[in-house]
């Protein structure tokens, strides 16, 4: 196997950066905030381009880049330990030493540099909680949340470009899929080849998740529903095994989401050729369903029924944003309930993974992701896997 | 397979009557992982605080947010459900038995909303540094603890001896990321520390990430990796050479250790972290996550510290054990090539 890099998508890195802050500082205006103190890496990202090592959250946390935008000001200051990360038209009076702002020191320093009012922030660490308990900072999310929902053509390509290098890593993982294999040595491959093939990072333990037929026969859940997902162990996969798959990556600070099922060493029998039917029959609805104007709650109603059940757990969506982080506006279908759903009016440039299930108890299911940007008319599919044994 | 610790429980419950907290409610996985002992979906990077661990002293429970007991060595009258919708998350919690009458609550982080939550939800109680209090109560480790990350740091040396396998002329430096990362997988542990980084040594390069560069014969490689298996960090950090091990290797290796094995002598109970850290050396905490050390931390017994040294672009990081006397290092792998 050699490995390559594919091809850098056709993506303005600096165009990326300057129309992020522009819509950025329209939505602090419109929000009527003069700064914004980000601590969230993933909002960082957002607000910078800067890059940090991937990690696990506590060391991501403890190394974590500080950005500051004042609304006045043409360009964000950011706080980094590594210099290797910084975006190159970033001016050098923007750049500083990190701030540690898990103690009072750096949590004073990022204070004092605050306007005295109209600030909003992300997150706190418990020292900033403290050092700006008295200042009542607003909250930063509907700001970011406007920014980030309506996709600029350059972060599309970057998702697209993320997207191939899962699907191209997954080529490469279903060669594997033999009876005796071990879950982890699918994770292990993945991973291996999201490396060569240029991904930035990985973001999410890769799911194998072997599926039971019936949610009796699965884990315990509060719920009573279907447990998704649950977390890869060191288990060997045998000749019929049903396994979920669900991976996500990083490119240039941009999320994957990849999602299909497997079947281990068979042909997929009449039954599950059927539930794989269903749910393409969901995607179809909603996908049909995708355009401008069209609410959450649309999305919602066009999904409908499948065996009986709502087609997805209830703890999760139908569908969700993706971007800079692999979750988040909009979500659709979620407990955040019918209303919020209305609420939600899709427009170009958004993105929906959607991930609806065919769940027939006692027989397994299906389930996939398709990733899709809403068009001036319509929808394009990001996602272009094959689905892998079932066509 | 995961299993919860009733003495990392006991150390917080006791370190919560010290400081007079009657219940934590906690976000950084880290410390949910140390006292519940589960493990659920690793995700990279940070995530904004939320109630994902809470603890109630006078009733010497830990409940965390999952919808199912899969890897969560908890009964089920232990588990709270997730949701979408703040309100109904703060709704769990103040549903569980002795949060209602919390008097001090320790959060390890907060976010504008769930502040205004807990105010409604909590109108008398008194927010304090709960990301403190775990931190004095993870510092020290048990000896099942040191054997959980001799464990992880088996894992990543074994990684790491694959992946240097693989250090050949024409070679990327992505593809050294990709070889250790295959290497874990088939050790079973498919989560990391931190993403590993292969860089060649280069004064012009600041090396925090693995980049397309090609690595030629003769060149140095700074190899830094770090697991997390089940729950715990196995970290370390080597410099290699590709192709044969050439004398200057050799030399840079040996000043290396002249010049860093002084800091090792430093190692023991009554030093402080900041007799530890010079230009040339980086101190951390390792357990079930990464643990800050402020400077004027001294050293005990049990503590466990991961403790970097450079010197003119050749590094290293090994992982001690400090114990009554001195320290013990807990990494085993060579400094050169055999």
């Amino acid at each position: 196997m050699t490995a390559t890099t594919l091809d850098a998508p056709a993506v303005d890195f600096t165009r990326l950066r300057r129309e992020r802050l522009a819509k950025l500082r329209d939505a602090m205006r419109a929000n009527e905030l003069d700064a914004l103190a980000l601590i969230g890496q993933s909002n960082v990202v957002y607000a910078t381009g800067a890059r940090a090592p991937a990690a696990d959250a506590s060391l991501a946390a403890h190394q974590r880049m500080v950005a500051v935008v004042h609304a006045d000001d043409e360009w964000p200051h950011l706080y980094t330990a590594f210099a290797d990360g910084v975006p190159p038209e970033l001016p050098a009076d923007h750049v500083h030493d990190a701030l540690p702002v898990e103690r009072d020191a750096g949590a004073g320093a990022l204070a004092a540099g605050l306007p005295a009012r109209n600030v909003g922030i992300d997150e706190y660490t418990f020292a900033l909680y403290r050092v700006l308990a008295g200042r009542e900072p607003k909250d930063a999310t509907p700001a970011l949340g406007a920014a980030k929902v309506v996709k600029t053509p350059d972060e599309v390509e970057l998702i697209r470009a993320a997207e191939r290098i899962n699907e191209q890593a997954m080529l490469d993982v279903e060669s594997l899929l033999v009876p005796g294999v071990r879950a982890t040595e699918l994770s292990g491959r993945f991973l291996r080849r999201i490396y060569e093939l240029g991904a930035t990072a990985n973001t999410v333990d890769p799911i194998f998740q072997l599926m039971p037929a019936s949610i009796d026969a699965g884990p315990f859940t509060l719920t009573g529903d279907l447990v998704f997902p649950t977390v890869t162990r060191d288990q060997r996969f045998e000749q019929g095994h049903v396994i979920w798959v669900d991976t996500g990556i990083n490119f240039h600070g941009y999320a994957s989401d990849f999602g299909r099922t497997w079947i281990v060493g068979n042909e997929p029998d009449a039954r599950q050729r059927a539930q794989f039917e269903r749910w393409r029959e969901v995607i179809d609805r909603v996908a049909a369903s995708i355009r401008p104007g069209a609410t959450a709650a649309d999305l919602v109603q066009s999904a409908g029924e499948v065996y009986g059940r709502r087609p997805w757990p209830s703890h999760l969506y139908l569908g969700h944003g993706i971007g800079t982080d692999s979750a988040e506006m909009p979500l659709v279908g979620t407990d955040l309930g019918p209303a919020f759903d209305a609420s939600l009016t899709l427009a170009p440039g958004m993105i929906v993974v959607l991930e609806p299930i065919a769940w027939e108890d006692g027989y397994g299911g299906y389930r996939a992701e398709e990733i899709v940007v809403v068009t001036d008319d319509g929808c394009e599919f990001l996602t272009r896997h094959h689905y892998w044994p079932f066509t | 397979m995961p299993a919860f610790d009733p003495e990392h429980l006991q150390r917080c419950l006791d370190e919560m009557k010290r400081r007079d907290v009657d219940v934590l409610v906690l976000g950084r996985e880290a410390n949910a992982r140390y006292l519940s002992g589960a493990t659920r979906l690793w995700l990279a990077g940070t995530r904004p605080f939320g109630p994902g661990c809470v603890v109630v002293r006078d009733r010497a429970t830990v409940h965390l947010l999952s919808t199912t007991d899969d890897l969560v060595p908890l009964s089920r009258e232990q588990l709270f459900p997730m949701s979408w919708n703040p309100a109904t998350i703060a709704g769990a919690l103040a549903a569980i038995p002795g949060v209602a009458d919390a008097r001090r609550v320790g959060v390890d982080g907060m976010t504008p909303l769930f502040a205004q939550l807990l105010r409604g939800l909590l109108p008398e109680a008194v927010l304090v540094d709960g990301e403190d209090l775990l931190a004095s109560v993870r510092r020290v480790k048990s000896a099942a603890d040191v054997g959980a990350i001799r464990a992880a740091i088996g894992v990543a040396e074994e990684a790491l001896r694959v992946a240097l396998s693989a250090l050949v002329p024409g070679v990327r430096e992505r593809d050294l990321v990709g070889a250790y990362v295959e290497a874990t997988g088939g050790l079973g542990v498919t989560t990391p520390e931190f993403d590993a980084v292969f860089h060649v040594v280069d004064d012009d390069v600041a090396g925090n990430f693995a980049t397309e560069r090609v690595v030629r014969d003769g060149d140095l490689v700074v190899a830094s990796v770090g697991v997390l298996s089940h729950g715990w960090v196995g970290r370390l950090a080597r410099t290699w050479p590709c192709g044969k091990p050439t004398k200057a290797h050799r030399a840079a290796v040996v000043e290396w250790r002249a010049l860093r094995n002084p800091l090792l002598e430093q190692l023991r109970p009554g030093t402080t972290v900041a007799e530890l850290r010079t230009q040339h050396s980086a101190v951390r905490g390792v357990g079930t996550g990464d643990e800050l050390l402020d400077d004027d931390q001294v050293l005990e017994p049990g503590m466990v510290l991961a403790a970097r040294f450079g010197h003119e672009g050749v590094a290293g990081e090994d992982t001690f054990l400090v114990t009554e006397s001195g320290a013990t290092m807990l990494t085993t792998f060579p400094y050169m090539p055999a």
